[in-house]
């Protein structure tokens, strides 16, 4: 695990994880757990660094309203804590990926250029 | 609805910090164990439960690093963590209480100090002047050019014909007021108060911008014309004080000097007038007012003020002032005859409020109350510095495990500026004493005695603790705490884990690193005590220079006072009512002699030029200038001014006999070198008015220093009060046998016997005048010595402190170099060396720094140069015994360290 430490996807982690969490989020109301597990399958497993710096995340997330949580019984019968894309949330997410696309479509004409 | 969402969030994470926080453990936990028991399954069984735990911690990161950033992103967690600190900070501090009480009282002295200068700093030279839009407010004067042996001025007042033209030839003032002080007797009922007023027109609250509480303001014709109506606008202060603050005092009447006048207004709290200290205004153009009726061109008299007209600057106004003043000049030109031409001039109303001296003398304390804050803050920074490297194991454990070290860093500060801001709550009560001295200063009455301008609009009354001074002081706990917070706990958080996690904490096993920064910290404060201790010592040697200063008379057993006169007692009355008067006071039992004069010393009065009669009229401009003194004959004899020559005034000396005069030494060496003097004649010159011709020289007197300490004595000559009768303001004084003071209710009794109704005012000591025309100096002396005094007590404490770690961190070593045969006397020296070579460090490099900065000690200072050898060398005396003595105890201690118990530790 020590590559993890200083891989450079870290930084490409701690610009878009609010994005890939709420991306995920979209699907269904998921866990903490759940929304790791779902990122790091999506991206396969390029993105699984450090799960923990999921939950600082979240609790950004919920603070400005994108998200919100609830306690609910899980499918092994003990309780976690899932949580929900709000309506702002969804907006939030259409606007970020707009960004994000934009950037990338900049990249692109960049890379194919040089 | 997304917003409420996140408020609720927030306020939960707020309001129930303990719930939220095992909520976010029981989400981690369920993490972890899902992600083992993911871990588990994927690797189907190949790993055991245990390694599939560690594997999906790994996996999770710094468990704690997240929890504690997740606090933070939960919007106003940082709120939380505050009080995290805080509650921190305060149980760090209740576990040390010792170094909790130093630290704050350190600071507490630097921060309560530096909030009381602020305050007059604040209240003298920052605070807007107490007007709308102050800043349109000019003070406008007259120039004069170089006359003779007086210097040019650019603050001489107006006459009212001169303002005249001024007001009627310009556009750049919106209104102009003329106004001056003056001392009343103010009537009411029984009560008799002699107090300062003003006498001015009916634009001066209008120009100043202030209205009547109640009533009205003069009248244009009541303010301008002639005797237009006996009216009065009285202070609030005032109506408090003989009114009960009745709302039915307008239209009543009030006696001022023996007249009455109806009072038409009563002025809003707190405003005293530009003299600051008025209870009382009446139109400069009464008939109470004995030189109201045609106030000549050259009755110079009036201050002025003007409100800029709208969109004019302060340099455009100037400007208009200054042609216009030629054209004054040029209607009214000089009277000597010299070709000398005034002028005018206007500045800001703000720059002209405070004697340049004033200024810089606060300036001066307040730069030096601010190097006693450093030294303060060097100290406690040193106690900081001690302190962490006795927690270094606790902050070393908690960056082990995992906190960041800006969390850490963040709750060191947090702890120092906790201090920092105790420190300034404390130092408010030191401030609140600071500013109640401060304000009770008569500053004005100061800087008279000493020959300076008063200060005008606002007085030290003005010093007092208001919300900027607060402000001010809680910015400075929290820039203190940061100051000396932030070096600790970089240090203390730098990431050097092994070793200090491998320290044992006991005595000796601790590296040395520690302590660089604190002798340079040490060596800075000496240094800063140094500066402090040479600008103390030269303004102290210019106290010990001032006091020391033959004055010419004798201030001991002197007891003076000032009695009002009747204004309708015509002159030759007058005259037998002071004669009288003076018999009976010499008469009291424990008088010795009585007398009085009309310009005492230490007060400013007139001069004039004089013309000697037995050589040809000097050119004008080049007459001799000398102060004139009306006395009483026995005058001289009262306050010890040595005969030197002939005889004095006496009882011959009377109206119709031929004019005596004194002339004092240096009259006598300037005008007739090596000549008698006596018998020479001298009147006063034609071009100061001719009034006094041909005066016979009877005696010759010892010289005064009229002006106080600070200038040389000038010519002066003494005249009979009997031989010319007139209005003049004397001062009387009594000799006694024993404490002068103890004359003062019996004196008051026979004045009031003698003339009831009268006032008598102004009782003093003449040692109480003297004093007062040094305390000026003495204040700044007090206040830098204090100052001084306090940073070297704590730069002592801190070489004390480094020096007495530095020989505990040693134990050991000494320990070593007593077994191998070092004796205890080679040990001490060891010691004390070391705090020689700190002292020599920061003492070098602060009489560098002394001897460049000295100089702005300016009139502080009085026949001391600024770099006086002297007094630089008691101050190396000084350092070398306090260092001696701050690392002798330390010394003592290390010497008696038994090698054995030292090896042992």
């Amino acid at each position: 695990m020590a590559r993890t430490a200083k891989s450079p996807r870290t930084e490409l982690l701690r610009g878009t994880l609010d994005l890939l969490i709420l991306q995920t989020l979209t699907i269904r109301p998921l866990h903490g757990y759940g929304i790791a597990q779902h990122i790091a399958r999506l991206s396969e497993d390029a993105l699984s660094v450090e799960q923990g710096s999921l939950y600082p995340a979240l609790e950004r997330l919920q603070a400005r309203g994108w998200v919100t949580s609830k306690w609910e019984p899980s499918p092994t019968g003990r309780r976690a804590r899932y949580y929900t894309i709000t309506r702002s949330g969804e907006h939030q997410l259409g606007e970020e990926i707009s960004a994000l696309d934009a950037v990338v479509l900049a990249i692109n004409r960049v890379l194919r250029r040089a | 609805m997304s917003f409420f969402d996140a408020l609720k969030f927030r306020i939960r994470a707020i309001t129930r910090p303990g719930e939220h926080a095992r909520e976010m453990d029981e989400e981690m936990d369920f993490h972890l164990d899902r992600d083992a028991a993911q871990i588990a399954h994927d690797t189907a069984g190949a790993e055991d439960a245990d390694d599939a735990r560690w594997a999906a911690r790994r996996r999770f990161g710094n468990r704690t690093l997240h929890a504690e950033e997740a606090r933070a992103a939960s919007g106003l967690g940082w709120l939380e963590l505050l009080g995290q600190d805080l509650r921190f900070a305060l149980r760090t501090f209740r576990r040390a209480p010792g170094f909790t009480v130093v630290a704050v009282l350190t600071l507490a002295l630097g921060i309560g100090a530096n909030t009381a200068i602020f305050s007059a700093v604040n209240a003298l030279l920052l605070r807007p002047l107490p007007f709308p839009q102050p800043r349109r407010l000019m003070s406008v004067s007259l120039t004069v050019p170089r006359r003779g042996n007086f210097p040019p001025r650019d603050d001489v007042n107006w006459s009212w014909p001169k303002f005249e033209t001024l007001r009627g030839m310009q556009h750049v003032f919106a209104q102009a007021t003329l106004w001056y002080p003056e001392p009343f007797t103010i009537r009411h009922g029984d009560q008799t108060l002699r107090d300062q007023g003003e006498y001015t027109d009916d634009g001066y609250l209008t120009t100043l911008g202030v209205r009547p509480a109640l009533g009205r303001n003069f009248t244009a014709e009541e303010g301008t014309r002639y005797n237009a109506g006996h009216v009065a606008l009285i202070s609030d202060a005032l109506w408090q004080r003989l009114y009960d603050a009745d709302r039915r005092v307008l239209g009543q009447t009030v006696t001022v000097n023996g007249l009455p006048f109806t009072i038409v207004g009563v002025l809003p709290p707190g405003f005293q007038g530009l003299s600051g200290q008025a209870l009382l205004w009446l139109p400069a153009m009464t008939s109470s007012n004995p030189r109201a009726e045609a106030p000549g061109p050259y009755d110079h008299r009036f201050l002025a003020i003007a409100r800029l007209a709208d969109g004019v600057s302060p340099e455009q106004a100037a400007a208009v002032v200054a042609t216009v003043g030629a054209r004054i000049d040029a209607a009214y030109p000089d009277q000597n005859g010299q070709g000398w031409h005034w002028g005018a001039t206007a500045k800001p109303l703000d720059q002209a409020r405070v004697d340049p001296r004033v200024r810089s003398t606060l300036l001066v304390l307040f730069g030096a109350v601010g190097l006693v804050l450093l030294i303060a803050c060097a100290n406690v920074a040193n106690l900081f510095l001690a302190r962490a490297s006795g927690r270094r194991k606790e902050i070393a454990v908690r960056i082990a495990l995992g906190a960041g070290r800006r969390r850490l860093v963040e709750q060191l500060l947090t702890e120092s500026v906790l201090l920092g801001v105790t420190g300034g709550v404390v130092g408010l009560g030191l401030a609140w004493a600071g500013t109640r001295g401060l304000a009770s200063l008569q500053l004005s009455s100061v800087l008279q005695g000493n020959g300076g301008a008063v200060i005008g609009t606002l007085g030290s009354q003005a010093i007092r603790l208001d919300p900027w001074a607060l402000l001010f002081t809680l910015a400075l706990g929290i820039v203190t705490g940061v100051v000396f917070g932030l070096v600790p706990a970089l240090q203390a958080t730098r990431p050097s884990l092994t070793e200090d996690l491998k320290d044992d904490g006991g005595p000796g096993s601790r590296r040395f690193g520690g302590l660089g920064s604190r002798n340079v910290l040490v060596a800075a404060e000496i240094a800063l005590a140094v500066v402090l201790l040479a600008g103390a010592g030269l303004v102290l040697r210019s106290l010990g220079r001032r006091m020391g200063v033959d004055l010419g008379f004798d201030a001991g057993h002197t007891l003076t006072f000032r009695v009002n006169r009747a204004p309708e007692w015509a002159p030759d009355s007058i005259t037998r009512f002071y004669e009288l008067a003076i018999q009976r006071l010499a008469e009291l039992p424990g008088v010795t002699a009585a007398g009085m004069t009309d310009c005492p010393p230490l007060v400013q009065c007139a001069g004039t030029l004089i013309n000697l009669m037995d050589r040809p009229a000097a050119a004008p401009g080049t007459e001799p200038l000398a102060g004139v003194h009306w006395i009483t004959p026995g005058w001289t004899q009262v306050e010890h001014i040595p005969l030197l020559r002939g005889r004095l005034l006496d009882e011959r000396d009377r109206v119709g006999t031929p004019m005596s005069v004194l002339v004092n030494a240096t009259a006598a060496r300037r005008w007739w070198p090596g000549q008698d003097p006596i018998g020479k004649v001298l009147g006063q010159s034609r071009t100061a008015g001719g009034g006094l011709d041909s005066a016979f020289v009877v005696g010759v007197v010892g010289d005064v220093r009229y002006q106080g300490v600070d200038s040389l004595p000038g010519a002066d000559v003494y005249l009979s009060y009997y031989q010319v009768p007139f209005y003049y303001r004397m001062m009387l004084f009594v000799r006694t046998r024993g404490d002068p003071l103890a004359l003062a209710g019996p004196a008051r009794a026979t004045m009031a016997r003698w003339a009831p109704g009268f006032p008598v005012y102004d009782v003093r000591t003449m040692e109480d005048r003297v004093g007062q025309s040094l305390a000026y100096s003495r204040l700044g002396a007090l206040l830098l010595g204090l100052f001084a005094a306090v940073a070297l007590a704590l730069a002592a404490i801190g070489t004390y402190g480094v020096i007495a770690y530095s020989v505990a961190q040693r134990t050991r070593e000494i320990g070593i170099r007593v077994a191998l045969g070092a004796s205890g006397a080679d040990v001490a020296g060891m010691v004390v060396r070391r705090g020689l070579v700190l002292g020599a460090v920061g003492g070098g490099i602060g009489l560098v720094v002394a001897l460049a900065v000295t100089r702005v000690l300016g009139s502080l200072l009085y026949e001391v140069a600024p770099r006086d050898p002297l007094t630089l060398a008691a101050i190396v005396t000084v350092l070398a015994v306090v260092v001696l003595a701050a690392s002798w105890i330390p010394a003592r201690r290390a010497a008696s360290v038994p090698a054995v118990e030292a090896l042992k530790s």
